[in-house]
């Protein structure tokens, strides 16, 4: 308890209460974790609004995540420069959406620029082509891939403009009821 | 293992045998002395036996006339059914006999009856479906069960306290905790067979039928405990045994489900080196779950909680091990023993209720056991629920609540339990009897009556067949990753790290080590999800076929069954690989997709795929393997037979016109139809062809080569042979004509003049060699020969592009294709691009008009033709289909679409 008193101010934690999707004892949890990630960077007063950031290597060298796919995509979808380097709240803001207690439709969002790579508002054929090289860990061919990539730019594209926009990704994770559950 | 089962079901039988043949038995041991007898009649040999199968065949037979009317068992599900069967079954049985017989005997029942239930629901569990709600369904399960054992035990406690039960019923609180421990679990072949029928959405299935499984091992422990407790009298319990209880419920358990895995890697071990004796696959599969079953029983562990947990963890190894064939017989033999099982085990239940000298009947302990066990069950559910919803992310609303609290069905576990109580220690036996068959009736019969109105009327979210979509399975992988990832990070080890670990785990060791190298290679899910998908297109365009050729009425005598034969197989060579690697329950649906581009893709393709060189063939009738190496070698022949038949009947049909070959979009067949009659009766020759084209908009595939090669054929024949047009119509129309049309096998009719010996001698001993034949077989065989012949077929891309995609089958296929049919009509242009035949598969209308006038002129022009088969053939053989691949699905794609 003391501890908190000192990292955040009491605005502070209602604040990142109010922005998240957690309890103050979670955002505690939290901040000890984004301080692990680099101790000696991360200060322990938070009250200040230090400008910290956590560099991507830190961040992608975790040893959990080593086999993980898109660990740079995913920092980099929810890093403010999109450079992968993560500060507090970027951190605690990925986390909240991801948590349990998000709604499908913000999962969705951000699965859905997790997902394009190129930052173009679309999912296009490239993206979808990186994202199933990624999740297969290059076992495909350039064929495959490619044929893959087609069907499901068939299956999921609404309007037939050869990309997935976002109301054709939404659309699409509507009808699979099992999905982000 | 029936042997095994006389004993158990045979006993009791015994006495019933002589009522059901008191005529002959008597008769025939005494008439023929000990001379040799010409006629003897041994019953009491076979009696035991004889009287299963006499029993499995009422229920078969029972089954069948249920479902002879849709509207009965579209609104009474089959259990209840059969229930009354049973009573009435054994009414006439008590009333023949005087005295009941056949009943439902717990040892049967948990030995035999069982475990076929259970296995076939853990192996085709959906597993991923069941592991997300891992959490709900353990709860349900576990607290669920024990909460309505003690709630339901000690309120009937209070209500003899009160003075509501007769004071004959002789119980003290342990006989009610137990009588509430055995009546408290749901049951899973209630829930199975009622909630088969019903269809609620996948979550709530998997979360009543989850826990009907799961809770077994609760039961048993409960059971066990509960009767101990009993046996000793509550004045000498301590302490100690209830801790013991406790500790029990985790060994009998996490016990029950060790054995499981323990079998489920023997098994998956096993089949990784059946490769040389296939024909044994399916009956390991068998064996050793049953073997779970039974050492988890013998050691007093839950059996159920075994097999569901060998077949959950067995099945993905053991598809990827097992050949097609044996897939689909895993499946159907599961399927047919667990029906088989349940059928039975609703009439004897049926039956044994009659048996009124085994239970006495106090209207207050029904009752109130009525009311206890359905009022406590909802409690339960809503208090576990709003737990539970605190951390589920699509929380369970109240319509789902009141379906799990209604679809608590309880059924023959409860009255096998029941049966098995010791009289002597516990007196109200009879008691506890008669209330659970009227507990096991009323849920069986009124709730599972009440339930599918009820759940229209709640307008519970259906269980919808909806396409499992590529995207999805992109997508989930994805977001598995992507959470997984981000408890990673946090550093939280839920469920998504878990599972994670596992999969890293299952990739890196199991899959290697239980798997077969080739399989292994194979699975990558994407591809396989993708595979699949493009299966079930080609399953579901040649079931419409085969659907469209049957209603159009085929009247030839010979025509249905070959039929059938044909489009069943081709239906199961598609199905088997289909489910290939498929972990989900659905891989038999077909679902058809909407798109056009598919529908052409997959017409061309199915087109070209019912047509082959005869060259190959080779009977193989070996009773005893059933292919030599793969499954390529499978699908071959089962094709090659096919090709054969369909070779002959199309040559035998060829003398009399050009027929047609009903392959068509689902969509445009009636209107095909009404164009392919007008046709007919224009003309037979042109005209016809052009609007067949038009009309088809699919392929349409010359056969030219054929007739030139009869050189034999008249004139006239050979005009109408020339082109061969396939369009959908109906074949009775054709055949008033006088002409055969075939579809999917086409077979002389007997008004035909018999032409097809003759044609086939002519043709077949002098042009035996394989370049004529696949001349002769023309473009289609073409393209049919991929699938099988394609060197790499364990390529898993190559299948897979043959059967539902255009790529590298397709390549081989389009490539020769064109030079056929645009070589011999047009001479002058021998070299065709394929830029050039691009469109004229694609856009059939214009080009087909095209090549058709050419072919009509240039029909007979033989060396043109002599050339093609070595076209075909080279380019079958050496294209490699990753060049071509990209470059043709493109353009198909793109003329599908058009």
């Amino acid at each position: 308890m003391g501890n908190k008193q000192t990292v955040f101010t009491h605005e502070q934690l209602e604040a990142y209460q109010d922005c998240t999707f957690f309890t103050r004892k979670e955002i505690m949890r939290l901040f000890y974790r984004y301080k692990d990630l680099a101790p000696q960077l991360v200060p322990l007063d938070y009250t200040s609004y230090p400008d910290v950031k956590v560099p991507y290597e830190l961040i992608g060298s975790m040893p959990e995540l080593k086999d993980n796919p898109f660990r740079q995509r995913i920092a980099q979808v929810f890093s403010e420069d999109g450079d992968g380097h993560m500060t507090l709240d970027n951190f605690l803001d990925m986390f909240s959406v991801m948590s349990e207690m998000a709604p499908r439709d913000l999962k969705a969002y951000y699965a859905f620029k997790i997902y394009d790579f190129n930052n173009d508002d679309y999912i296009c054929v490239w993206d979808l082509e990186q994202t199933v090289t990624k999740l297969t860990r290059g076992e495909l061919s350039a064929e495959e891939v490619s044929l893959v990539c087609e069907k499901v730019l068939d299956e999921a594209d609404g309007d037939h403009d050869g990309r997935l926009s976002l109301e054709d990704f939404q659309n699409m994770i509507l009808r699979a009821p099992d999905f982000l559950r | 293992m029936l042997r095994a089962a006389l004993p158990l079901l045979g006993l009791p039988l015994a006495g019933a045998g002589a009522t059901e043949e008191p005529t002959q038995e008597p008769g025939s041991p005494g008439e023929p002395p000990p001379g040799l007898a010409l006629f003897r009649w041994q019953w009491h040999e076979v009696e035991a036996p004889y009287l299963v199968a006499l029993w499995i065949l009422v229920a078969s037979l029972a089954k069948i006339v249920f479902h002879l009317s849709r509207k009965v068992t579209s609104l009474v599900p089959e259990s209840c059914l059969l229930i009354l069967l049973g009573l009435v079954l054994g009414g006439i049985v008590l009333a023949v006999a005087k005295k009941a017989e056949y009943q439902l005997e717990p040892g049967t029942f948990f030995l035999f009856l069982l475990p076929p239930i259970v296995l076939d629901s853990g192996y085709f569990m959906p597993s991923r479906l069941f592991f997300d709600n891992l959490g709900a369904i353990l709860t349900y399960a576990v607290v669920g069960t024990l909460w309505n054992a003690f709630t339901t035990g000690a309120a009937l406690w209070g209500l003899q306290q009160a003075g509501l039960v007769a004071p004959r019923v002789q119980a003290g609180l342990l006989d009610f905790l137990l009588f509430g421990s055995l009546i408290s679990a749901v049951d899973p072949v209630a829930v199975l067979a009622v909630f088969e029928e019903v269809h609620v959405n996948e979550t709530l299935f998997i979360i009543v039928f989850g826990e009907s499984l799961l809770n077994d091992a609760v039961t048993v422990v409960l059971y066990k405990v509960c009767n101990s407790f009993v046996e000793m009298g509550s004045a000498n319990v301590q302490a100690t045994d209830y801790l013991k209880g406790v500790a029990s419920l985790f060994v009998v358990s996490l016990g029950g489900a060790a054995v499981g895995l323990v079998f489920a890697f023997l098994l998956a071990l096993t089949t990784r080196f059946t490769k040389r004796v296939r024909i044994i696959e399916p009956l390991l599969v068998f064996l050793l779950a049953y073997a779970a079953y039974l050492t988890a029983e013998m050691a007093s562990l839950s059996a159920i909680l075994a097999v569901t947990m060998c077949g959950l963890g067995c099945k993905k190894y053991v598809e990827a091990n097992i050949s097609h064939k044996s897939r689909t017989a895993v499946k159907y033999t599961m399927k047919t023993l667990a029906s088989c099982a349940e059928t039975i085990i609703f009439m004897l239940l049926g039956i044994s209720a009659v048996d009124s000298s085994k239970w006495a009947w106090d209207s207050g302990l029904v009752l109130g056991t009525l009311f206890f066990i359905l009022f406590f069950r909802a409690l339960g559910v809503v208090l576990q629920t709003w737990v539970l919803n605190q951390f589920r992310l699509v929380p369970l609303d109240k319509i789902d609540q009141v379906v799990m609290s209604y679809g608590g069905l309880r059924g023959a576990v409860a009255f096998a339990l029941v049966i098995l109580l010791d009289r002597t220690k516990i007196p109200a036996k009879d008691y506890f009897v008669a209330t659970t068959i009227v507990v096991v009736f009323f849920t069986v019969i009124v709730q599972g009556l009440t339930i599918k109105p009820l759940v229209k009327w709640l307008k519970v979210k259906r269980s919808e067949h909806h396409k499992p979509t590529l995207n999805q399975e992109l997508h989930e992988h994805t977001f598995d990753h992507i959470l997984a990832a981000v408890e990673d990070v946090v550093g939280h080890h839920g469920y998504h790290y878990w599972r994670d670990r596992w999969e890293q785990f299952d990739k890196k060791y199991l899959s290697q080590l239980l798997m077969r190298r080739s399989a292994y290679r194979i699975r990558d899910q994407i591809w396989d999800v993708y595979y699949r998908l493009n299966i079930r297109d080609a399953i579901s365009f040649v079931d419409q076929g085969g659907h469209v050729l049957s209603s159009t009425g085929l009247t030839l005598p010979s025509m249905p069954s070959r039929n059938s034969v044909a489009e069943t197989s081709v239906t199961n060579l598609l199905r088997e690989s289909g489910s290939g690697a498929c972990l989900d329950l659905q891989v038999i649906d077909t679902v058809r997709s909407g798109r056009d581009r598919e529908d052409a893709v997959m017409h061309h393709l199915l087109c070209g795929g019912l047509y082959k060189p005869r060259y190959r063939y080779k009977a193989s009738c070996s009773r005893h393997f059933i292919s030599e190496d793969a499954q390529e070698r499978q699908d071959k022949e089962v094709f090659q037979q096919n090709m054969k038949r369909r070779l002959e009947s199309f040559k035998s049909t060829k003398h009399n016109i050009c027929f047609t070959k009903s392959k068509p979009r689902p969509r445009k067949a009636s209107r095909k139809k009404k164009d392919g009659m007008a046709n007919m009766e224009a003309t037979n020759g042109k005209p016809p062809r052009d609007l067949g084209f038009q009309d088809t908009a699919a392929v349409i595939l010359t056969v030219e080569s054929e007739e030139e090669e009869d050189s034999d054929s008249s004139e006239t024949e050979k005009e109408d042979d020339e082109g061969i047009i396939f369009v959908a119509r109906a074949t009775s129309e054709v055949l008033q004509e006088g002409k055969v049309s075939g579809s999917l096998e086409v077979c002389p009719s007997p008004r035909i003049i018999p032409p097809s010996p003759t044609c086939a001698e002519k043709e077949l001993p002098w042009k035996s060699g394989q370049g004529d034949l696949a001349v002769y077989v023309s473009s289609e065989t073409t393209k049919i020969v991929p699938v099988d012949m394609q060197t790499g077929w364990n390529q898993s891309i190559s299948s897979l592009e043959s059967l539902a995609s255009p790529p590298c089958t397709q390549a081989p296929a389009m490539t020769r294709l064109p030079p056929r049919s645009l070589v011999t009509e047009e001479p002058q242009a021998p070299l065709n691009l394929p830029s050039d035949l691009r469109p004229s598969f694609a856009f059939p209308p214009s080009l087909a008009k095209a090549g058709r006038s050419h072919s009509e002129s240039s029909a007979d022009i033989p060396q043109q033709q002599e050339l093609q088969p070595l076209m075909g053939h080279e380019d079958h053989t050496h294209l490699s289909p990753g060049t071509a691949n990209s470059h043709w699905c493109i353009q198909f794609n793109r003329g599908g679409r058009l």
